[in-house]
């Protein structure tokens, strides 16, 4: 199953920026922050908050940086 | 039945059954929180604009599509009735409490919560979120359950990009008059050709930056409940607070100076975002509103933290440089949220009056068009002032002179020059009319020596710019029933840059359009 073919919220999901990077991290967003809901401040839901922080930031400044027009 | 009213009810239809989508969805939090007793009251809340609307759309299903009019009778009279289904969770809980259900148990009321039993104020505080104000009827957001403080987090970050634009995402369909009903609800940038998938965009965009957001302030030490509904309320740039004393609760430098990246992602529009995001980075200073975004911020916190630093409002420089660096940017980019509380620091409403202004004239002026942040908007405030310059200049030039005027980029002739000064020279001049009058009623409503002046235009500007920084005076009991009567309508004129309103007003008044 495609993100398009979810009901109603399909079409948003489906544009934006149509890079599979960012699409990625729009869908691992909630799990995220479910999983700290659940689990709570701990190392590890830290470390995988900062990475999901960093890999935003890094991302954006790589494509301006090298892929920029 | 005539072809307009049969149009605007089948589109008022659709935003009905958009919000109802909005209560449904919201029946989880209930749910996880175990607040079942509130869930009754959040389900026919859903049902009643539900059944509504389905009934018309059903009914006016082959109307025509909207013309401009139309449009901006459907943005108007959608976005209140929207507030006014929207109140409808407050209200129910509310008296679910007063009066009691008969199977499940439910907690004891609370003096926060009561107030919304009075109509008045729930639809206060549903307009105040729908419009992105965040002045609250709310004495303290703590006690509030769980159901109502996602409740106003919601309304505050779906308002921030617009009722309309919801709608027209899910429900809409390529061809369906959407432009009209997007261009009604102060929104006109495109980022594709199609305004169904610009739409779309838009809410890809703000989705993503949501979460980026939420994760953010958890990283910084906010607890996760608070960073949800913190993280929404500030993209959206709406300031509504699950705490007693807004951000001023954590007493966090982390947490304020987190706030400020998050706020400012608000105030800047959604194409330039894309445009970001596709990595054109150099957007964030040759768009004429972006770089401005930045100068003004800029500008602003450093007047305001001279202001607030001389005159011994705060001890030490970077404590003045905190509290005046997030209040300005919480103003200017009408989000709202409040640091300077007396809890912690000095309030805002005991800052020294250059200082208030200051924020003030942030508030006024406002964030980017085609962002959440209220205001008369600085690309209005932008051209204004080139105008101005253009129109002094003309008269150092010969009479035959062909002039063009430089805005972001376009080189606009004589007529183009004019058309735009004078939009927004209208709406700049209505903001202050209005700014104007709800200064004045203010002033004969509340107890004389109590507010100062510059209290007052403070509050006023806050409504109107939809800012929700409060000098004390917006509350359940502090402020008259006319006050509340009068904000609203000063929020609602805000969100919608006042000509729509304006134009429904005239049209209910003497039915022009309508049943001709």
């Amino acid at each position: 199953m495609k993100i398009g073919d979810l009901p109603y919220v399909g079409d948003p999901l489906e544009e934006g920026a149509e890079d599979r990077v960012f699409d990625s991290l729009l869908l691992l967003g909630p799990v995220i922050v479910v999983l700290i809901a659940v689990l709570g401040r701990s190392a590890l839901t830290t470390a995988i908050a900062v990475a999901y922080l960093s890999s935003f930031v890094g991302y954006v400044l790589y494509r301006g940086v090298f892929e920029g027009a | 039945m005539n072809e307009a009213a049969a149009t605007i009810g089948r589109d008022l239809g659709r935003i009905f059954q958009a919000l109802a989508g909005l209560l449904f969805v919201s029946l989880l939090v209930p749910l996880v929180w175990g607040e079942y007793w509130a869930m009754p009251a959040l389900l026919v809340s859903g049902l009643v604009p539900f059944v509504i609307g389905y009934a018309m759309t059903t009914r006016f299903q082959g109307a025509a599509q909207p013309s401009k009019l139309h449009g901006m009778i459907i943005a108007a009279t959608g976005w209140f009735c929207v507030a006014l289904f929207g109140s409808l969770p407050f209200l129910f809980i509310a008296w679910t409490l007063e009066v009691g259900l008969p199977i499940i148990e439910t907690p004891s009321q609370t003096a926060t919560l009561a107030a919304f039993t009075d109509p008045l104020n729930a639809v206060f505080e549903s307009m105040s979120g729908f419009t992105g104000t965040g002045l609250t009827m709310t004495d303290n957001e703590e006690v509030l359950p769980r159901t109502l403080q996602w409740w106003r987090s919601f309304i505050e970050w779906v308002g921030g990009v617009g009722v309309i634009v919801l709608t027209t995402a899910i429900l809409a369909r390529p061809g369906s008059g959407s432009l009209t009903l997007y261009e009604s609800e102060a929104r006109s940038e495109r980022i594709h050709p199609s305004i169904v998938s610009t739409v779309q965009t838009i809410w890809w965009i703000f989705l993503l930056f949501t979460f980026v957001s939420i994760l953010l302030l958890w990283v910084v030490g906010m607890p996760i409940w608070g960073a949800i509904n913190h993280g929404m309320t500030g993209l959206a740039t709406g300031g509504f607070s699950i705490t007693d004393n807004s951000i001023a609760t954590y007493d966090s430098v982390a947490i304020d100076f987190a706030l400020l990246p998050i706020m400012l992602l608000g105030s800047i529009a959604f194409p330039v975002h894309y445009l970001i995001l596709q990595g054109d980075l150099r957007n964030l200073y040759t768009d004429l509103q972006t770089r401005w975004v930045f100068i003004y911020m800029s500008a602003g916190t450093l007047a305001l933290t001279a202001l607030v630093y001389v005159t011994e409002t705060y001890d030490t420089l970077f404590t003045a440089f905190r509290y005046s660096s997030f209040q300005f940017v919480s103003a200017a980019t009408c989000a709202g949220f409040q640091t300077a509380v007396d809890t912690t620091n000095v309030a805002l409403g005991r800052w020294p009056a250059q200082a208030q202004l200051t924020v003030a004239f942030g508030m006024i002026v406002g964030g980017a068009a085609g962002s959440t942040a209220g205001g008369i908007k600085l690309i209005r405030s932008i051209t204004l002032l080139k105008g101005i310059r253009f129109r002094i200049a003309d008269v150092f030039y010969p009479e035959t002179a062909v002039r063009r005027l430089k805005i972001n980029g376009r080189r606009l002739d004589e007529r183009e020059v004019r058309q735009e000064f004078e939009e927004a020279a209208i709406i700049g001049f209505l903001w202050f009319v209005f700014l104007a009058v709800g200064t004045f009623v203010l002033l004969v409503i509340l107890p004389q020596g109590e507010y100062s002046l510059e209290n007052v235009i403070f509050e006023v500007a806050s409504a109107q710019g939809n800012v929700g920084l409060s000098a004390g005076i917006t509350g359940p009991e502090s402020l008259p029933t006319l006050g509340k009567v009068m904000f609203l309508f000063n929020m609602w004129i805000g969100r919608l840059e006042i000509i729509p309103v304006l134009v429904t007003l005239r049209t209910v008044l003497d039915r022009g359009g309508l049943y001709q």
